[in-house]
């Protein structure tokens, strides 16, 4: 049973720059070639100051935090169950975000073999006048090593 | 010329998006993911590596497969906001899987200017498997007119539309697609959470095949 006291565990903000070779790199790898994440001239004309991120960019963002250290525990495996995103706004090219994460609960579900332990851990992103641009959501399946780190 | 916009005065309550068939997937998309999201877990781009955990090649990381369901959406949605999006991840998805994309509109309102649709979606495999479920909502102009009006600055247009899950339900229930399979939200805590009653009772559901995955995700509390 993972340890309730990471409940509210956080990592400090760390700052991401958004660039544009990286949103074309990440809409590349999905095979997604709407021209909103390539084509400067296409997104103003589509209403938006300049390119946008596709919606799951935020995966690609760092935050200082490690998961054996927010959850206090050693990690044998991870397996990603489900994935959640709250946007205030798009997120554009030239977006300087500070994304920090928290453990937002842990708890036990029934498993095919015993309990599993579940951890949900939660990102978010600010920018730099700390308004809200989104948060995003990750629910862990975790099994812990045996020994502690 | 960005292509034509979605509104919502078009949108009702049971149409179907566009399915989306992405290219199989491959050991090089899976290197370039890796690259492109920073995320270089050896289970998805180490073959050896995945092999000495038990599993028969690398598989790809959920996230890729949300970011194709995430196409479906922004190629539909033109113009859209998207402010939620939720994905529960069901089936691992193999080099030369095909994952198809779909989705169908399960609620619309407006209130006070602001005017959102929210869908339904689920992707599948070649072989018809459910590997993931989700939901998304979409903020959206009313009309072009609405969106003229606050481009230059002026108040939106204001059309009060109530939860047409809720008013509509027996119309939506003839509609012909109504009676296709669509992954079940039961049991979807999370989306009963958000949600409430307002999408459940509309359109009966089957369960989807693919409840019986065998990974831990797709397993359930029972209560």
């Amino acid at each position: 049973m993972l340890d309730k006291n990471a409940i509210g565990r956080a990592s400090p903000p760390t700052l991401n720059e958004v660039e544009k070779g990286a949103i074309r790199r990440f809409a590349e790898a999905i095979g997604d070639y709407n021209p909103i994440y390539y084509d400067e001239e296409y997104a103003r004309a589509s209403g938006y100051p300049t390119i946008i991120a596709p919606p799951t960019f935020p995966a690609s963002f760092h935050s200082a935090a490690d998961l054996r250290e927010l959850l206090g525990v050693g990690i044998k495996s991870l397996l990603h169950a489900e994935q959640g995103f709250d946007y205030e706004r798009p997120i554009f090219a030239g977006d300087r975000i500070y994304v920090s994460t928290r453990v937002s609960d842990v708890f036990e579900r029934p498993g095919m073999s015993g309990k599993m332990d579940i951890a949900v851990i939660e990102d978010e992103g600010r920018d730099e006048e700390g308004n809200l641009v989104f948060r995003a959501r990750r629910t862990l399946v975790v099994r812990a090593a045996k020994e502690t780190p | 010329m960005p292509a034509r916009k979605l509104y919502f005065e078009a949108i009702r309550v049971g149409d179907e998006l566009p399915a989306l068939a992405k290219a199989p997937v491959d050991r090089v998309q899976l290197s370039r993911y890796a690259g492109a999201s920073g995320d270089y877990n050896p289970v998805h781009v180490d073959e050896l590596y995945a092999k000495s955990v038990g599993m028969p090649s690398v598989y790809a990381p959920g996230m890729l497969v949300m970011g194709m369901l995430g196409q479906l959406i922004s190629d539909w949605a033109r113009g859209g906001q998207m402010r939620r999006y939720n994905v529960r991840f069901i089936k691992m998805v193999w080099p030369g899987d095909t994952v198809v994309c779909k989705g169908r509109v399960s609620d619309r309102h407006g209130s006070g200017g602001r005017y959102f649709v929210e869908i339904d979606l689920w992707a599948e495999n070649q072989k018809g498997e459910l590997v993931m479920k989700g939901s998304s909502q979409i903020q959206l102009f009313f009309s072009l007119e609405d969106e003229n009006r606050q481009r230059s600055g002026q108040s939106p247009i204001v059309v009060e539309v109530p939860r047409e899950s809720l008013s509509n339900a027996t119309a939506n229930a003839a509609a012909p697609t109504a009676n296709a399979a669509v992954p079940s939200e039961e049991g979807d805590e999370a989306n009963e959470r958000r949600e409430g009653v307002t999408s459940k009772k509309t359109v009966p559901r089957e369960k989807p095949a693919a409840k019986t995955a065998t990974l831990p995700s797709a397993k359930k509390a029972k209560k």
